[in-house]
């Protein structure tokens, strides 16, 4: 009896396990469940839940949890193309993102490139002390770069141009290489853009110098002598040697990182939250004022969704075309 | 024990080696001049070494400008630090006027500056063994709850990260590549992401009464630092060759003797460089934890960004970068000094080439 009960029951299993869409090699999933399961409830479930807020008229917090909040599809979206505020946001955003990545690249190879050089004694410890700005909080550094952009006169920066206009009248330079001091950095558009922008720059080196430092050690020094035997330049080896070394891994940091730069929030927010008049706020910075201070949540829902959208379809990119998931599939 | 033992040994050679630089140099420099006289190296190529030397020394320096500025702004309370007499305070100004007031007077360790010290007490309403503070009337500050967000965020960010990674490099299981194909896309997208779902959270957290919760918070930090932790720790344990797996195996290890011996041991780096991040996601941000607590719990990165926008147009600088550097420097240091795994493990070992 007892034994027969049994016999159905392990029938039963395994023909459970059969019809299961998994089997008990696949044991591996369960350790990487609950990682997924707490990724997707704090992550992807806000997103769609954003999604759903984007197609209310939700104005404010309350009608959101209160259930106040209508359905109107996608009026917000339609909303959001007449916006010219959406159009100034995008326009910045992007340009910010090209512009500093440039800066950025130029920056990182640079400095890998002398830290990395025979010639520099005591480059370990250089390298060490040029990437400290990657283990400070953001909101520390970027209120610091804010206090030496100050618009004041005796400003940080005010000073430095100030003793610099001294230093060039002495030696009677002309008019044109002097500066207007004070600047008001946070206060005129292009001004605060590229305080933005140099701040930018300065968070984000130090992971691209790390990556091209480690792809520039594993070039062998063979292959620089070879070339130097051959007479080859400094330029030609750059090109020949160096370059294809690291092609790759600075593509890599600058997908990564340019995607960072289109989410960058606290930036504009500390510095002059977005402004003046509204004309610097990056596209995350927008959607949070638009629910924060004009109680659009709606609105606010789309413009997010469309950012996330556009980090989206990057990251998409650089994963087909940039190789960034290479390693994922084959093994 | 062994992992204290280990540590010290780490600090100590760290230091050691510090020390013993200037010694190093002074060797470095002889040799060059001994090379020189003896005609080994002519003296142009000594001078292009060591301008080459200075240059980089420049740029570090400029690099860390903002850093050595904010330094000495934190010594200078009580003058004025943008004034006439230049971007620097003046030096006989220096006091630690600014650190006094963080630690006696601000929220960073206890609420006011009014400390106390633990108790334990026996018996009582709450247990058997409970535990209150003592001494002060306003209770713990910022400092506990940013130290207790972390813990949560490190348990339990550790607890699914590293569990995970090795199963993405050595086992094949069903939706293996479409998960981690999902946390690439996601591995850029931490902090910035909560903002942009900032609206979303809120309601949800709302709804479910999650508001006001450390632990929810915690939680949370741990969720936005999985997907680029996982996907770096797994690239670094890709780089294990499988071979000393099976070695060990053979040798009649067991598969749990295999992770204990063979793959933890070798992921130490990667593991120090995880740590860090991990941290960093608890300890750093502030506007979702602005947002969802309320001041009794705020942490220190909240207490930081307040005292940064206390006046519309002023930030009182010194006590704020007191304050920051307090805030900041215990994880710097641990960065410094890690910052060999760090480079190590931000390798992504198969990205290059």
């Amino acid at each position: 009896m007892a034994s027969s009960q049994l016999g159905t029951d392990v029938s039963g299993l395994s023909r459970l396990r059969a019809a299961l869409p998994f089997s008990t090699r696949d044991w591996g999933l369960l350790l990487v469940a609950p990682g997924a399961i707490l990724f997707s409830s704090f992550m992807l479930y806000p997103i769609i839940y954003l999604f759903y807020i984007s197609l209310t008229d939700a104005t404010f917090a309350g009608s959101v949890i209160g259930g106040g909040a209508q359905l109107i599809g996608l009026e917000n979206y339609v909303q959001l193309i007449a916006d010219p505020q959406f159009r100034t946001s995008m326009f910045t955003t992007w340009l910010f993102v090209a512009v500093s990545l440039v800066f950025k690249v130029f920056l990182a190879v640079g400095i890998a490139l002398l830290l990395n050089h025979v010639r520099v004694a005591g480059k370990r410890y250089m390298r060490a002390a040029v990437i400290v700005p990657l283990g400070f909080p953001g909101i520390f550094t970027i209120t610091v770069w804010r206090g030496m952009f100050s618009d004041a006169r005796y400003g940080v920066f005010n000073t430095i141009l100030g003793r610099y206009n001294e230093l060039m009248s002495s030696v009677s330079a002309p008019e044109l290489l002097l500066f207007d001091v004070p600047i008001g950095f946070l206060s005129g558009r292009w001004e605060a853009f590229f305080a933005y922008v140099t701040t930018e720059v300065w968070l984000a080196y130090p992971f691209m110098v790390i990556i091209i430092v480690s792809a520039l050690q594993d070039v062998p020094r063979s292959l620089h002598e070879a070339a130097m035997v051959d007479g080859a330049g400094a330029l030609q080896r750059f090109r020949t040697v160096t370059l294809p070394a690291i092609k790759g891994p600075v593509l890599f940091a600058s997908i990564l990182t340019a995607a960072t730069s289109f989410q960058q929030f606290l930036i504009p927010w500390v510095f002059n939250q977005g402004g003046p008049s509204r004309q610097n706020e990056l596209i995350i910075v927008y959607g949070y004022r638009e629910a924060i201070t004009f109680n659009q949540f709606g609105l606010s829902a789309a413009i997010l969704i469309v950012g996330i959208a556009f980090v989206g379809l990057f990251m998409y990119a650089a994963v087909r075309y940039g190789g960034l998931a290479e390693g994922v599939g084959d093994e | 024990m062994s992992a204290i033992r280990a540590f010290a040994s780490f600090v100590a050679a760290k230091l050691i080696a510090l020390a013993t630089a200037p010694q190093r140099f002074a060797v470095m420099v002889q040799r060059a001049v001994y090379d020189v006289r003896t005609g080994k190296r002519t003296a142009w190529d000594v001078t292009k070494s060591v301008l080459m030397t200075l240059f980089g020394l420049a740029m570090v320096l400029v690099l860390l400008f903002p850093l050595f500025w904010i330094t000495t702004a934190s010594l200078a309370e009580g003058s004025r630090l943008f004034n006439t007499s230049g971007i620097f305070p003046d030096p006989t100004t220096y006091n630690l006027g600014a650190y006094r007031w963080v630690i006696f007077e601000s929220d960073f360790f206890f609420v006011d500056g009014d400390w106390g010290y633990p108790q334990l007490v026996l018996g009582g309403e709450s247990g058997l063994v409970s535990f209150r503070w003592a001494g002060t009337e306003t209770g713990p500050g910022a400092l506990f709850n940013s130290l207790y967000i972390v813990s949560v965020t490190l348990v339990a960010g550790f607890g699914m990260i590293v569990p995970a990674a090795y199963a993405f490099s050595r086992r094949q299981f069903v939706g293996r590549k479409r998960i981690l194909y999902g946390y690439v896309l996601f591995t850029q997208i931490g902090a910035g992401l909560s903002i942009a779902t900032l609206v979303a959270l809120y309601s949800l957290f709302s709804t479910y009464g999650l508001t006001n919760n450390l632990f929810i918070l915690g939680l949370f930090y741990a969720a936005s630092a999985i997907p680029f932790n996982t996907w770096l720790l797994k690239t670094y344990m890709d780089n294990i060759p499988v071979s000393y797996e099976e070695a060990a195996m053979v040798d009649g290890a067991s598969f749990l003797d295999t992770i204990r011996e063979v793959i933890l041991p070798l992921t130490k780096p990667g593991l120090a460089v995880v740590l860090i991040f991990v941290w960093l996601a608890g300890w750093n941000e502030f506007i979702i934890a602005q947002t969802l607590l309320r001041p009794e719990n705020y942490p220190l990165s909240v207490e930081l960004y307040n005292i940064a926008t206390e006046g519309r147009f002023s930030t009182p600088w010194t006590r704020f970068a007191a304050f920051a550097n307090l805030f900041a420097l215990p994880v710097a240091i641990v960065y410094f000094a890690a910052q060999r795994s760090v480079e190590d493990g931000l390798s992504f070992g198969g990205m290059e080439g």
